[in-house]
């Protein structure tokens, strides 16, 4: 056992010393996670442009603008009328908010006016949101007129000035939008579901399978460096040579997978705090099996080919049969297949942990067999080695 | 007659139907340095392999100090060190973490291991560049690592297949050096090679091998005599007179 983690130890040494290998093996879950939040990721909130033709001059269609712009999932961009409608029909644009002209002078004089949308089709799926986020700015400005209107009857002749007015009836809608009386609030039920919950389990599984790459040539790499015979005379055992690589590449691949998780955590707040470790643990039991698996095709393979060869067939197998990149229905031929493929277990586990809420409880079956494998891989890579002819 | 250490019995191995050694027998005698001569694909590494333990013979039975190498493989292995022909050693590590890394293997713990990391190093020439990596080494003193290794857990026997192939004098003469050392000691060799002034020089005995077999084993002047005078003969022309070929061929 001491010897194994002698081995083991090793092993790290190298892969810590080589700085370019070290540098890409860390980057690599860092560049996948860029990725997946170029993809999906994002505040997840809405977020598009309001563009506006103001062609009022007065104070009111500039605090419209104003207000519009004060929202948060909105951003303003002016143009000019000649500009809007060419873009329009163009189809640059699809939809644009028109403050007429003499919008300012009407609401002083308590005239009701008229705002615009110019839309094409109907305005297209971004340009309806930002048309009834405005419906919204605009009738809170609405309020605020309506209100400062009767204010303005009932005090009517008793001296006030119409500055006081404007301003006292200002502060109480602003109050009212802070502290409202009928307020809504917005609570995330169970984890969020999004596109970077369907797509997590899988990209995790993927990293995952590292494990088997790199258990793979572990022994090739021995062979290739003439050490594995020198490992033979000293007091090592197969068995704990074996070990030794195992332990090795499980933190390697692990790593990866650590580091990817982490992200996702830090990121995309799709765990709770004991998802996120049971999906560690997971991890690392399927990290395991992976490379118990990988230890079967280096006490196979005599040759870096081969064991590039056979990982690359292992891995593809077990992804396409695994539903990494599709699901596969119950019943059929593929589904008894499936039933072979590592990943099967693995992306469900990672989906009922992440997508579906679960607790690590409610994985038992696929934990039996994910030790299973690692229990058998160690112990018939072993055999394996000691059984084939040792040829150069 | 002095101990024998090492006895080789009727020793066969064929890779698919080729026979590599084909009835090979000799013995050792304890701190004797036994020199295996004999040009490219006589079978001397195969044999090497076998006598260490990594490659099981087809037939024949190898004893070392009295153990069988296929029953008592790990007794056998405890007293044995081999410096293989190919270069065995990670480059990507240093010298020291190489000689510590086997060190431990062989069964010593962490300050004895790096105590004889120290002194093995010294001998061979490399305890400034001991923290270099290997991959920045020269050819010679990367074969000097490699011997170095060998030499972790004071093995009683070294087995020492063509360690001087291709290397620069300083470091021949340098191994040179360590062997007749280690000699003194008390330790016991067996020394491959297909250069006959190396077997000439140190060994106390020789077999002469071609195709698999033992053509010839005495000592260089026993063996010279045998075709002539033996202060005019070399071991080629030995070779020559024995096989019809010649040694370099
Ligand atoms: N692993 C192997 N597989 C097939 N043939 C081999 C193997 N090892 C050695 N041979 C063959 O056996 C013969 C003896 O090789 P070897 O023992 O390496 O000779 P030497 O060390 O004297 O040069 C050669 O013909 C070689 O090609
Ligand atoms: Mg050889």
């Amino acid at each position: 056992m001491k010897r194994a983690l002698i081995v083991a130890l090793r092993e790290l040494k190298t892969y810590l010393g080589d700085k370019g290998d070290l540098a890409f093996s860390l980057l690599l879950p860092i560049a996948t996670f860029a990725l997946i939040y170029g993809a999906f990721g994002g505040p997840g909130l809405f977020h598009g442009t309001a563009f506006i033709v103001n062609e009022d001059t007065g104070v009111y269609g500039k605090q419209l603008v104003e207000n519009i712009a004060a929202q948060k999932s909105l951003d303003v961009e002016l143009l000019a009328r000649a500009d809007a409608e060419t873009k329009l029909e163009r189809s640059d644009l699809r939809l644009v908010l028109l403050i007429p002209a003499g919008f300012s002078d009407r609401l002083r004089g308590n005239q009701p006016v008229q705002l615009t949308f110019l839309q094409r089709g109907n305005g297209g799926q971004e340009g309806q949101i930002v048309a009834s986020i405005i419906r919204g700015v605009v009738s809170e400005l609405n309020q605020e007129f309506q209100v400062r209107g009767q204010v303005e009857a009932a005090l009517a002749g008793k001296g006030v000035p119409q500055d006081k007015i404007t301003l006292t009836v200002w502060q109480f809608v602003e109050r009212e939008r802070e502290h409202p009386l009928v307020g809504v609030k917005e609570i995330a039920a169970g984890s969020k579901p999004n596109m970077v919950n369907q797509f997590l389990p899988g990209i995790i599984t993927m990293y995952v399978l590292f494990s088997v790459s790199i258990s793979a040539s572990v022994i090739v790499d021995e062979r290739r460096k003439g050490t594995l015979e020198r490992l033979l005379t000293t007091r090592l055992t197969i068995g704990e040579l074996f070990l030794g690589k195992f332990l090795a590449s499980v933190f390697r691949g692990y790593v990866q997978t650590l580091i990817l998780l982490a992200l996702a955590y830090a990121v995309f707040q799709i765990f709770t705090p004991s998802s996120f470790i049971e999906s560690l643990a997971v991890a690392l039991v399927f990290a395991m099996a992976a490379s118990a698996l990988g230890l079967v095709i280096a006490a196979i393979a005599r040759t870096q080919d081969a064991a590039t060869w056979i990982d690359v067939f292992v891995t593809m197998f077990m992804t396409m049969l695994g539903g990494t990149f599709f699901e596969i229905g119950g019943g059929t031929i593929l589904y008894s297949l499936s039933k072979l493929s590592l990943n099967t277990y693995a992306n469900d586990s990672f989906k009922n942990l992440i997508s579906e809420g679960g607790s690590i409880t409610s994985l038992g079956l696929e934990l039996a067999v994910m030790g299973g494998v690692i229990i058998a891989g160690i112990a018939v890579s072993r055999f394996l080695f000691k059984a084939l002819p040792q040829g150069k | 007659m002095a101990e024998l250490f090492l006895v080789a019995d009727d020793l066969h191995k064929s890779f698919n139907d080729h026979k590599a050694v084909n009835g090979v027998t000799f013995t050792i005698a304890r701190n004797e340095i036994f020199g295996l001569l004999g040009p490219n694909g006589a079978g001397k590494t195969t044999t090497i392999r076998m006598l260490s333990t990594v490659l099981d013979p087809d037939a024949g039975e190898v004893k070392i100090s009295g153990f069988s190498t296929r029953e008592h493989p790990n007794e056998a292995r405890a007293l044995i060190g081999v410096c293989p022909q190919e270069l065995a050693l990670y480059e990507d590590l240093s010298a020291f973490d190489n000689l510590m890394f086997f060190g431990r293997l062989v069964g010593m713990n962490s300050r004895e291991a790096k105590a004889q990391t120290m002194s093995n190093l010294a001998m061979m020439g490399l305890e400034t560049r001991a923290k270099d990596k290997v991959s920045k080494f020269s050819g010679g003193m990367k074969r000097r690592v490699n011997l170095g290794i060998a030499l972790m857990g004071q093995p009683k026997l070294l087995f020492l297949d063509e360690p001087t192939v291709g290397i620069d004098p300083q470091s021949r003469n340098k191994i040179f050096e360590t062997i007749q050392g280690l000699r003194q000691k008390g330790m016991t060799v067996l020394y491959t090679t297909h250069y006959m002034e190396e077997a000439d020089r140190l060994c106390d005995r020789i077999a002469i091998m071609d195709g698999g077999k033992i053509v010839a084993m005495d000592t260089s002047r026993a063996l010279k005599a045998n075709i002539g005078d033996p202060d005019k003969t070399t071991l080629e022309d030995v070779f020559l007179k024995l096989t019809g070929r010649s040694l370099r061929d």
